[in-house]
């Protein structure tokens, strides 16, 4: 429906529009775009120029000194690690919880499947503040797993409360609605005659998922990667909040370089590393994007 | 390659009488309904517990006290109002400069169309907390840290892709025989967008600026780091509520307020989001 020349009842623009209306046209986008041109675009560019140009005495000069800084420091490589891992972690895991629910709510035909849906779906509805502090009371030590644990005479729980694991739960909860919702989209390419005439045929689920349904929505699954990638390198309550204060993931790494240490450059180049890991993921997910509206047109 | 048949989504799911009970459904339902629901009750326990002291597994005692300390509390309110002048600000700016923007690129022939409209879904693939880190030292140079209009400019660009993909698709649904019939019938080109495209795009661009508004209300990434320390919004409050760790209750009565904004999108919104224009718009 993001397209822009197909759907709906019509198609958009045609031929009877004058020239006079394509300067409307761009006069109605300019706000917005000088806003995203300003506000994203520049601020990238921005970056990485900064950090590669070093003021000095005689003007700016070509330099790699905060970069230098940033990898032979053992913490900061430290914290790089750990984002990677959390990463690495959190989107297996969410495969592994997401693409049954996808599955089931793809191909069920009961009422219950609105159920599911929709709880599936609540957690997009619950901001990660709300969320930060319910893991907090419930996961936490002697949180509501403890007392319950208590009441049936088994010993608590080895609390993820300021571990790693603290965000990983927190996002991997935050993130099902959204890989829910893009592996259903993605499976409404399979279609009920190819699945039908292979179990028609004796394939069984699992022969069935392999070859039918996997191959079919490989794409939607490299999407669901990049997106998790960039969405767990962007994380900053959820880690600050729940995660260990040392080694510290990138989100609230760069939050203290920027407003503890006072260190703008530096906090910079925290970002632009972050820019650099999640480029390719970033490039697969535009090019994506753009492979799907040529498709459609 | 995503033409999604609604029938597979919740809303319009077939209501077929099948003869056996969906175990497999109810199963992921109730391991689901645990996960979910469950944090947010032992939450919504605690706003209302007076005493809880470990290893009672409820309450020993129940009451409104933490409700009226809580809301006693000057930061409160001062956070609350704030955060609801920036969400209001920030949700009619979007408005006024996303709308127009939507209408044309559904309805107008221009130059550079498809590659700008792409450009706004594109600018889902950086990842955002660097990004604000990016814009945060350019804004340090103009003097917009930690004011109220630094924090309107961050979350207005947040708003810009939710207010631009969904108000299109909504523009691009109208139905062309109506606008057609009512040009024959002599309306101006003003008259036919007030009376017959609004009003049928109406529903879903709403559905937009609810979702605009209560995510500006949550947002806590641009207002904790372009904010701080002046700007404290409910969620930043929230944050230092949780790291400080003063009493439990402020922290569970703040979190029930701040559901009841969710709550409302959540009924508005959830056919919008359950739908596939939503999934797309994330290039699946």
């Amino acid at each position: 429906m993001t397209d822009l020349s197909s759907s709906g009842t019509g198609r958009a623009g045609g031929t009877a529009h004058s020239n006079g209306r394509g300067l409307t046209g761009l006069l109605l986008v300019s706000a917005p775009v000088a806003l995203l041109g300003w506000l994203i675009i520049y601020p990238i560019f921005n970056a990485i120029a900064r950090t590669l140009f070093a003021p000095t005495q005689t003007g700016t000069a070509f330099s790699l000194d905060t970069y230098g800084r940033f990898f032979s420091d053992g913490y900061a490589l430290a914290n790089l690690w750990l984002t990677l891992w959390v990463t690495a972690v959190c989107a297996a895991l969410l495969l592994a919880i997401c693409l049954p629910l996808a599955l089931y709510l793809r191909f069920a035909k009961s009422r219950v499947a609105g159920v599911v849906q929709g709880l599936a779906l609540f957690p997009m509805f619950v901001p990660s503040v709300i969320l930060a502090y319910a893991l907090i009371r419930t996961i936490g030590p002697n949180g509501g797993v403890d007392l319950v644990l208590n009441a049936l005479g088994l010993p608590k729980i080895n609390s993820p409360y300021l571990t790693p694991w603290g965000p990983i739960i927190g996002l991997v909860w935050d993130n099902i609605p959204l890989t829910t919702l893009m592996l259903v989209a993605g499976l409404g390419a399979v279609s009920d005659n190819a699945v039908e005439a292979a179990r028609d045929a004796g394939a069984r689920p699992i022969a069935l998922l392999r070859h039918i349904i996997l191959p079919q929505i490989g794409n939607a699954m490299l999407v669901v990667l990049s997106f998790t990638v960039l969405s767990i390198f962007s994380a900053f309550t959820l880690p600050y909040v729940l995660g260990p204060a040392s080694p510290e993931m990138m989100g609230p790494f760069m939050q203290r370089t920027f407003s503890q240490v006072m260190d703008p450059r530096m906090a910079v180049t925290q970002a632009v590393i972050t820019f650099a890991i999640c480029a390719v993921f970033g490039a697969f997910y535009v090019r994506s994007i753009a492979k799907n509206r040529e498709a459609r047109r | 390659m995503t033409a999604i048949d609604p029938s597979t989504l919740s809303a319009e799911v077939p209501v077929h009488r099948t003869k056996r009970p969906d175990w497999l459904g109810l199963a992921l339902a109730l391991a689901l309904g645990i996960v979910v629901v469950i944090p947010l009750l032992v939450v919504a326990i605690w706003a209302f517990a007076e005493v809880w002291r470990y290893p009672s597994l409820l309450p020993q005692e129940f009451g409104f006290r933490f409700w009226q300390a809580t809301l006693a509390r000057p930061d409160v309110w001062a956070a609350m109002s704030l955060s609801l002048r920036l969400s209001v600000t920030v949700t009619l700016l979007s408005a006024l400069i996303c709308l127009p923007a939507a209408y044309a690129f559904a309805r107008m022939d221009f130059p550079g169309r498809n590659l700008l409209f792409l450009s706004f879904l594109a600018s889902h693939a950086f990842p955002k907390f660097g990004l604000l880190v990016a814009i945060a030292g350019i804004f340090l140079n103009l003097g917009l840290i930690s004011t109220f209009w630094g924090v309107v400019l961050i979350q207005l660009v947040g708003t810009l892709m939710m207010m631009i993909w969904i108000p299109v698709a909504a523009f691009q649904n109208v139905d062309r025989a109506m606008e057609e019939a009512a040009r024959d019938a002599g309306a101006g080109p003003i008259r036919v967008f007030w009376s017959v495209s609004l009003p049928q795009a109406a529903p879903t661009i709403f559905a937009a600026v609810l979702l605009s508004f209560v995510g500006t209300f949550y947002e806590t990434e641009g207002a904790w780091l372009i904010g701080a320390p002046e700007i404290r919004t409910m969620p930043v409050l929230m944050i230092t509520y949780i790291n400080n760790q003063i009493v439990v209750q402020y922290g569970a009565v703040l979190s029930v307020l701040l559901w009841v904004p969710s709550f409302i999108a959540l009924m508005f919104t959830r056919r919008l989001v359950g739908s596939g224009s939503f999934a797309k718009g994330f290039g699946v």
